[in-house]
This record gives structure tokens, C-alpha cells and sequence, in this order.
């Protein structure tokens, strides 16, 4: 009896150990193939511009008007150049509204816009009306109704079984990755571990079922944020497994995050509104971690209410990618300029009495690309002496208490069980993986500090290898070439600078994470969008990634894109 | 519109510099991955400072060390003492560098699949023979010194004993002796230290002189026990009157060797040390060895002589004479040593040891006629009876190191027989005449040796 118990206790051991054998190599093809699937729509849809109207110039001439927002003037890139003496090199702007509606809007040009021979500031537009720009007259003549509804099929549609069938591999990995860590030995954690990559499978599935209701059945986006998360879930299943729910918590409230934060893009008179909503909840979050916050590490940035301990300053970052983002209109107005500095400025303050390193980084290059994006001719150096100040608050009185920790930069090995030892450890573990990694919670990495957050990356290579480890980055290099790729068919310049701010943190902060595991960069202790434990992290990440979504216009494709108006598939 | 998505071209950079510090630490890994999952506290393969990558076995496959847990050394004394200074000891006194040399092919580290087929490693097969090493643990006694033997065929060390020692299992209180037991007892002397030759260093001189002197075979020489150079002279112990080139090098006469030398001149002496190679290190499985001393600018006269005798500065270091043994025994060429045959992970075979041969250090005729003047040694001086089985050629040297210390004894040489290619090298440390000293230690030694090779 006992030799037919040992057999099988023999035979169970054999096949686990199988098991191990087989994921190491299924995990990442399963990967590949699940992520080919999702990113090759996003980097390949057409980008054919979509005419809107035409403008009709007294001399006979039609110019095609191919977004919702158009800078017209005699600058050679503005989106209507009209090279004429009397006209401004940036004379106004061309807007068209969700309900088919456009206005146009003088940017301080020197000689005015008129509409039917009335000057004017900002004026709706009805056909017919004779615009005068500079002296040149010109009449708005919008797309028919018909036009439009042909416009809007001929759009890439995102397809929803091929969502369907990307998300069902995807659960089939999750499962996978779940049985190998129960099968790994990991018993005494079955219950967390169950929950954890159950919990995520149960929320992707029932986000897909919301976004086919609501008729916006493109998920590869989402689709590829959830991939993150389980890469992050495994990490946390082996390092810290009691803390799979509460990571699962911050996704769900990450999610509505992610959904608030589009749904108030959607319309984007809404947006302009929530901007200034966002502002100040930007900017208290911070205050009220100044005032009420502890202090880890010599960073003020926790606050702690109760059981909960949160990141304010994670969250103040969506805030200020939505205050960073601006309509056309807006874009060239001093004013909307000079309180957006003013606000950097205010928050560049708060982070300088935090001593929060990493976050301050990550503000500073959120703002040089905001600056970047909107700086034409008029706020240049206003923007580039901001962000002078900026550099200097964060060299003054940031940067002494961070040298420490970037002395040992590349240099890691020379004290490799004092200042190197968490990145030496790192290296070892990530060597020790190789390729194909050492299998589900096999690792050692588990015993350093922040295995699952700071240094995760490593985590990930040293058990699933080198290959599913850069996986994870490619992701966020592709979020952010498809952020870029909407940005030339964009409808308004708020989407893009949002997206494109967006990926720039997502970007940045996996830079400085990664590089930093493995001492290209000095370690800062950023975390990684969607991978790091991290309950404020994860929810900044799926704040940031409704930027991205809403920057999408493939037809049927973002829920911050009304639907084809009137027949075109019908209203919501 | 166009103007600000033009700028979103800014991203780029961001992407690059990702891309760009990933690509350069995939780099990285492919070049250095072996060293980071090697270097010391790699959770993987280290069990604390030491390194936990398998067992290490003889030629014969006795356990010699298991690495895992606190280290399992072999289960006699003798070989634990024997053994002491190629294995290392548990706190890192003594290191063992042809092990972490091979602490890669041990674990079957390779970047692709990493340690993932590690299971506790592998192992490493010496060329050592653990019943040789016990016995010339035993043959040293109470003796400091080397004892060595290798095959100059294949290159194999066979045996390669140092002491004092001690029991890595049982270790004495070497900082509170004060009786000087345990002097330098943390160095391999047989690849660390380097000895004033004496008389063996005249091998050197014999072997210039064959090259260079036509006439040398037929010269005479007359001993009248100094050999002198104005007020000073090169001295022997005895007058040996009248005696030719073979009996001059049987006899070890000072007086004719500095002769030999005056003909020769120094910078021919000079060149030929250099081209013999008696003064480099020797490099082999991770092992450098200490390299000698033959120093004679601005020397006088009788210095040089002094010098072509094996005195004046003259070091040479056990390994490299054992290989310069090795080069005249194989016709002018050396095989050079090398302590680790094989190395297995798991089932697979990672590492193999291949014979390198030097380069021609001397024509095969003068490597010849030295071994019948080293065999004729043999029968002139040491006695072939102490050698029943064999041919043996060698050469005795008593180093005077000055002090109140007695001198260093030293007998290097090979078995001419194609069936035992054995290179020799012993030296003990002050104990007086190589010829009473060592002579015995390597007759009580040849026959285990050949016992060995005659089991294989």
C-alpha cells in the first residue's frame, strides 16, 4: 500500500515537474501569439484623413478641412495655410463639435476675423456665412449627412470576435499560470492565488461584456493593460501572495478610474469642464499629503487612513495630464498658457517639500512634453523658463538626498552587500533564469526587498525568463507608438496631448524602473504601470490608459468617440 | 492640428531610450550573464561564501568534496590534508580557483536556458589520484614542501602535495601556534611560492652548454674545490679532481659549472633562461602560478657564476620546473599540466580537457643527450637500486637560503618509459642534501605512482 502511495506521490512529482518544463517554453509562445494578435491592429489600422467640410475661397479654390480642429494662417503648418500678407502666420482656428456644428475662433491675429462682415472673438458657424480671414473671404461648407455616415463606415472597425478570441487566450494563460503556481507547492497560498488571477479573469471578462453593451467592442488596449497585470499578479503570487486581493482591489477601482476619466472625455465641452475639476484635485491630493502624509524612506508620500496606505501623488499624475491637455482653441491663448504654468509651478512646490524623487522626475518629463506639444511661437519661453525652475527645485533640494542612492551607479558590484546588493541580487537571479526562466515560483529573488515593485522586473526574468520579462515593455513601447499613430488622425488636439502625455509617464516610469533592475539607470524605486505591486500605482496606470483609449478614432472603437450620429449605427 | 501631432514625434525619443537601455542590457546579459551567475552570493549556486556547484572527485572517482550544504571533504584525514590546498576550506582562507573556474560548466550555466537544469551541479573530475596524494602526504612527514608528478605524455598532474596542511574538518589553532608548524600553511606551495633552485637550476646551464659549446662533450675540467675570480671564487664542498661534462653535472661540481658559465657568458646564460621559459608562471584551469627570478644585471663575474649554479637570486617555482621537467623528458617540448579532466552536469558532458603542448623549447638531440646525462646521474650518484623498475633521470639540488635554517633539498626529474611518463619535482624545505632527502620521498613514491597508471 504505502509503495502504491509513494508511486503516486512519485508520479504527481514527475508530472508537476513536467508541467514546470512545459510552461517555461507555452507561457511565452501562448504570449507571443495572444500579443501579435493584439498589437498588430493597433500599429497597422489605416490612417486615411477623414474630410469634414470644405472650405470654398472666393477665387474658386476648395480646401479640405480634415479634422475637428484646424489652425488656419499663413504658418506652413498650420492645417489651412492661407499664404497671404494680410493674414497672421496662426490667424484662428476651425472647430467642429460633436452635434455637426463648428465655430471659429480668433487667436489674437492682427488683423481679426470677421463673419458676415461682423467682427468677431469666437462664433458659431452656419452655412453660408462669408468668413473673412485678413481680407480673405471664404464660406464653410460641411460634409452631408450622408457623407458622413459614409465616412464613418469606412473606418477601420475593430473586430469584436477577434477581441473575444484574444481574451479567451488570455485566460487560457492566466489559467495556466494559476495551476502552475498551485501545482509549484504553493498549497498554503491556494486560496489568495486562486482569487488573484481569478479575480482578473473575472474582470476582463465582464469589462469586454460592458464595452460590447455599450457598442465599443475594441479591446486591445484593455486587452493588452490585463496581460500587465497578470505579469504583475505573478509576481505577487510569488512574492507576496497575501496581497493578491488587495492589488486586485486597486485594478477594479483602476477601472473606474479608467472609465471615469473617459467617459468625461467623451464629449469634450465635458473635458474642458473636468479639467478644472482635475486641477484642484490634482493639487489638494499633494497638499494633503504634505500635511497629513508619513514619511518612508525620505519621501513624504504616503498617506495612511486606517488599514489603507495610499500614494496621493500617483493619482495627481492623471490629474495632471488632464490639466496639461488642451483644446486648439485654448492652445493658443496666453491666458490658458499662463495658468498652466502657474499650476506646474504650484505642483513643482509640493513635490519639492515631499523630497519625492522619482515623482518629481516623472512631473518634470510629463511637463517637458506637455511643453513640448503645445509651445508654438507664443509660449516657448515662458515654458522653457518653467522648466528651468522646475530642473533647479529638483537639483536645489532633491537631488543631495538622492545622490546617495546614485553613487553606487554602475557600480553596483563593487558593494555588492551594501548599496548594489538588491541590483546585484537582481543580475544574479535574472542570469540565473536565463531565457526561459527557472519556472512558476521558483525563484529567490522573492527574499530582496521590493521583488515586486521596484525591482519586479528581475523578479519575472529570474522565473519566467529573460523573454517573458521584456515582454511587458514592448507592451508599453507599443501603447506608446499607438498613442503616436492616432495622434495624425486625431479629432481634437486635447486627445493627443493626452495620450501623448500619458505614454510619456507610462514610458518614463517603465525606464527608470527597468533600467534601474538592471543599473543601466540608478535604481529610484519607480514602479512599474501595471506590473508593480502597488494599489495607487495600478490605479494611475489605468487613469493614464484612458488618455490612450480615448485618443483611438477607429469606428466603434473608444467609448471617448460618440458613435456615427443618425443612421450611422444610431445614437446611443 | 498637423503641427502638434507632428510634435508627437517626441514620444520617439522616450521609446528609443527604452528600447535603447533594453537592447544594451540584453547586451549585457549575453556577455556577462556567466560572471553574475557566478559571482560570489548568487543565491542559485552559492551556499553562503562558498560555492555550492557539485562534487569534485580524483582521476579514480573518490569523493573528494561535496560542495552542497557546509561541505562534505573526503572521508580519510590524509586525503582532507592532502587535498587541503586544491579544494579550499570552508572560510575562505584558502581559495580554490580552478573550482570556480569551472563553477560555469559545473552548473550548466549557459545564457539560454540559465541554471534552469541545475540541480545542485554537477561535477569535476582532478587528474589528481587521491591514493598518490595520501601517499606523498605521508612520504613528506613532518617536511614543508612540494611533492608533484605529472604525466609529460598527456599533461595530467597526478599528484600535487603542499605542506604543512592541515584538516579542513578539523582545523588546528594556526593563529595561536608559535612553533612555526603551521608557516604558511594557507599557500600552495607547489604554485605559489618559488624556491632558490640550487643544483637543479644546473639542468639549464647543462642544456645552454649542449646548445651552445661544440666542443663541450669532449672538454675536461679540473676541480680543485675553488673556482676563482680575483678575490672571490666559486667553491665546491669537495675537490673532484679530474672530470668530464657527464660526471661534472653527476657530481653537481661548482668549479666546472662555473667554467661552463665563464664560456658560455652572461647574456648567452641570460638568453637561454628566457627561451627555457624556467622563469615564467605557468597557467592552467584558473591556476596562475608564481612566476621565478633570474636576475643577473649588473652581477659580477662569479655572481653569473653563482647564478648558472642555482644561487645568487635565482627563484624558480615547482609547477614551471615540473614543466620544464616535462619539456626535456617529451624531446623539447613541454605538455603542459592541467589539473581538471572532465567536468559533467547533470548527464551532459561540459567541459573536457585537451593536452596543449608548448612550443620546442630545445632541439630533440639536446633533449635527449640531457636525458641520458640525467639517467646517468641516476647511476653515478643516486643509485638505480632505489628505482628497480624504471629508467629515472633527474638532478639533486641542496639550496642554501642562509640563516640558521638548513638548506632546501630538491630532486626534479621524469621516468623514461613509455608506459610511466612521469615528470617529477620535490622539494623540502630545510632539511639538508636533496640526494638524502628527497631520493627516498620519490622511490617510496614511483612505485604507488606506476601502481596507479598500471590500474587505469
Amino acid at each position: 500500500m504505502s509503495d502504491f502511495i509513494q508511486t503516486l506521490t512519485g508520479a504527481q512529482e514527475t508530472f508537476v515537474n513536467v508541467y514546470l518544463a512545459v510552461m517555461r517554453f507555452a507561457a511565452p509562445i501562448l504570449a507571443l501569439i495572444l500579443l501579435w494578435r493584439c498589437c498588430k491592429p493597433l500599429l497597422t489600422f489605416r490612417r486615411e484623413p477623414e474630410i469634414w467640410a470644405w472650405l470654398c475661397l472666393s477665387n474658386g479654390d476648395k480646401l479640405p478641412i480634415t479634422h475637428w480642429e484646424n489652425t488656419i494662417g499663413r504658418h506652413k503648418r498650420c492645417d489651412i495655410l492661407i499664404d497671404f500678407p494680410t493674414v497672421s502666420r496662426n490667424h484662428a482656428v476651425l472647430t467642429r463639435y460633436d452635434d455637426g456644428s463648428w465655430s471659429i475662433t480668433d487667436t489674437h491675429s492682427k488683423d481679426g476675423v470677421t463673419v458676415n462682415g461682423k467682427k468677431v472673438r469666437i462664433c458659431a458657424l452656419n452655412e453660408g456665412d462669408v468668413i473673412s480671414i485678413g481680407g480673405v473671404e471664404m464660406q464653410l461648407q460641411p460634409i452631408t449627412h450622408r457623407q458622413e455616415v459614409r465616412l464613418s463606415q469606412l473606418r477601420t472597425r475593430s473586430s469584436g470576435m477577434e477581441n473575444v478570441t484574444n481574451l479567451l487566450l488570455l485566460s487560457i494563460f492566466q489559467a495556466l499560470t494559476c495551476i502552475g503556481f498551485l501545482m509549484g507547492g504553493n498549497l498554503e497560498n491556494a486560496t489568495p492565488i486562486l482569487f488573484g488571477f481569478g479575480g482578473i479573469m473575472l474582470i476582463q471578462w465582464l469589462l469586454l461584456i460592458f464595452c460590447f453593451i455599450i457598442r465599443r467592442p475594441a479591446f486591445e488596449v484593455e486587452t493588452v493593460a490585463f496581460f500587465l497585470c497578470t505579469m504583475g499578479m505573478a509576481a505577487i503570487a510569488t512574492v507576496k501572495p497575501g496581497e493578491t486581493v488587495k492589488q486586485l482591489v486597486a485594478m477594479v477601482m483602476g477601472i473606474a478610474v479608467f472609465l471615469t476619466v473617459g467617459w468625461s472625455m467623451r464629449d469634450l465641452e465635458r473635458a474642458k469642464k473636468m479639467r478644472y475639476v482635475a486641477a484642484v484635485l490634482g493639487i489638494a491630493l499633494l497638499g494633503v499629503t504634505l500635511v497629513f502624509g508619513r514619511e518612508y524612506y525620505g519621501a513624504k508620500n504616503w498617506l495612511v487612513i486606517g488599514p489603507l496606505s495610499i500614494q496621493p501623488s500617483e493619482l495627481s499624475k492623471v490629474c495632471f495630464v488632464y490639466v496639461g491637455a488642451s483644446t486648439m482653441d485654448r492652445l493658443l491663448n496666453k491666458r490658458n498658457l499662463i495658468s498652466f504654468i502657474a499650476y506646474t509651478l504650484g505642483v513643482c512646490g509640493c513635490l519639492a517639500l515631499m523630497n519625492d524623487f522619482g515623482t518629481a522626475l516623472i512631473f518634470f518629463c510629463a511637463f517637458l512634453m506637455i511643453a513640448y506639444l503645445r509651445s508654438g511661437s507664443v509660449g516657448t519661453i515662458g515654458l522653457a523658463v518653467t522648466a528651468l525652475g522646475f530642473a533647479g527645485v529638483i537639483a536645489v533640494k532633491i537631488a543631495p538626498h538622492a545622490l546617495r542612492r546614485f553613487a553606487s551607479w554602475r557600480h553596483i558590484w563593487e558593494d555588492p552587500f551594501g548599496a548594489g546588493f538588491q541590483q546585484t541580487r537582481a543580475l544574479m537571479c535574472i542570469a540565473s533564469g536565463g531565457l526561459f526562466g527557472m519556472g512558476i515560483g521558483k525563484g529567490w529573488l522573492k527574499n530582496v526587498f521590493a521583488a515586486d515593485s521596484d525591482i519586479v522586473f528581475a523578479t519575472l526574468a529570474e522565473e519566467w525568463g529573460l523573454i517573458m520579462a521584456v515582454l511587458p515593455v514592448l507592451l508599453i513601447v507599443v501603447l506608446a507608438l499607438f498613442a503616436m499613430r492616432c495622434s495624425s488622425v486625431s479629432r481634437s488636439s486635447f486627445y493627443t496631448i493626452g495620450a501623448c502625455t500619458a505614454s510619456t509617464v507610462l514610458l518614463v516610469q517603465t525606464i527608470f524602473n527597468v533600467l534601474g533592475t538592471v543599473d543601466v539607470l540608478p535604481l529610484t524605486g519607480v514602479t512599474f504601470p501595471f506590473v508593480s505591486n502597488g494599489g495607487s500605482s495600478m490605479i494611475c496606470a489605468w487613469g493614464l490608459l484612458a488618455f490612450i483609449k480615448a485618443a483611438d478614432t477607429r469606428q466603434n472603437a473608444s467609448f471617448a468617440v460618440r458613435l456615427g450620429r443618425k443612421g450611422g449605427g444610431g445614437d446611443e | 492640428m498637423n503641427r502638434i501631432a507632428s510634435r508627437s514625434i517626441a514620444v520617439w525619443i522616450l521609446v528609443a531610450l527604452l528600447l535603447g537601455g533594453v537592447a544594451f542590457f540584453v547586451g549585457e546579459y549575453f556577455v556577462k550573464g556567466d560572471t553574475w551567475v557566478m559571482t560570489q552570493g548568487s543565491p542559485h549556486i552559492y551556499n553562503g561564501t562558498n560555492l555550492g556547484t557539485g562534487v569534485v572527485t580524483d582521476r579514480g572517482g573518490t569523493l573528494l568534496l561535496d560542495t552542497s550544504d557546509h561541505r562534505t571533504y573526503a572521508t580519510t584525514k590524509e586525503l582532507r590534508k592532502s587535498m587541503l590546498h586544491w579544494l579550499g576550506d570552508r572560510h575562505g582562507y584558502i581559495s580554490a580557483p580552478a573550482l570556480a573556474t569551472y563553477a560555469e560548466e559545473m552548473a550548466g550555466y549557459n545564457s539560454v536556458t540559465g541554471l534552469y537544469s541545475y540541480s545542485g551541479g554537477g561535477t569535476a573530475r582532478l587528474t589528481l589520484s587521491a591514493k598518490l596524494q595520501t601517499a606523498a602526504l605521508k612520504a613528506m612527514g613532518e617536511y614543508k614542501g612540494t611533492v608533484a608528478m605529472y604525466n609529460y605524455k598527456t599533461g595530467e598532474l597526478l599528484c600535487a602535495v603542499s605542506t604543512p596542511t592541515y584538516d579542513p574538518d578539523n582545523v588546528p589553532d594556526i593563529e595561536g601556534n608559535e612553533d612555526g608548524t603551521y608557516e604558511g600553511v594557507y599557500v600552495n606551495r607547489f604554485t605559489q611560492s618559488v624556491y632558490i633552485p640550487g643544483s637543479i637550476f644546473k639542468l639549464v646551464t647543462t642544456a645552454a652548454a649542449l646548445e651552445e659549446l661544440d666542443d663541450i662533450r669532449s672538454q675536461t675540467f679540473t676541480c680543485t674545490g675553488t673556482y676563482s675570480y680575483g678575490r672571490e671564487a666559486v667553491t665546491c664542498e669537495l675537490v673532484h679532481g679530474e672530470l668530464d661534462f657527464d660526471s661534472a653535472l653527476a657530481q653537481s661540481c661548482n668549479c666546472a659549472f662555473a667554467s661552463i658559465v665563464d664560456q658560455l657568458g652572461a647574456k648567452t646564460l641570460e638568453k637561454y633562461v628566457k627561451k627555457y621559459a624556467v622563469t615564467e608562471p605557468v597557467s592552467f584551469d584558473g591556476v596562475t602560478t608564481a612566476g621565478g627570478n633570474f636576475s643577473i644585471t649588473d652581477a659580477s663575474a662569479v655572481q653569473v657564476a653563482w647564478s648558472g649554479i642555482g644561487q645568487h637570486k635565482d627563484q624558480i617555482n615547482p609547477c614551471r620546473f615540473l614543466t620544464f621537467m616535462g619539456a626535456v623528458a617529451n624531446g623539447g617540448r613541454a605538455v603542459e599540466p592541467y589539473l581538471v579532466s572532465k567536468v559533467t552536469a547533470g548527464t551532459s558532458e561540459t567541459y573536457r580537457a585537451k593536452a596543449t603542448t608548448g612550443k620546442r623549447i630545445m632541439p630533440e638531440a639536446v633533449a635527449r643527450e640531457l636525458q641520458r646525462m640525467m639517467h646517468n646521474n641516476v647511476i653515478e650518484k643516486y643509485g638505480e637500486e632505489n628505482f628497480p623498475e624504471v629508467t629515472v633521470c633527474g638532478k639533486s639540488g641542496t639550496a642554501q637560503v642562509g640563516g640558521e635554517k638548513k638548506s632546501n633539498a630538491m630532486f626534479a626529474g621524469f621516468v623514461a618509459d613509455e608506459a610511466y611518463p612521469i615528470a617529477f619535482f620535490v622539494a623540502v624545505e630545510d632539511a639538508g642534501y636533496g640526494r638524502q632527502i628527497c631520493v627516498p620521498i620519490l622511490s617510496e613514491l614511483l612505485p604507488v605512482c606506476m601502481e596507479v597508471l598500471d590500474a587505469e
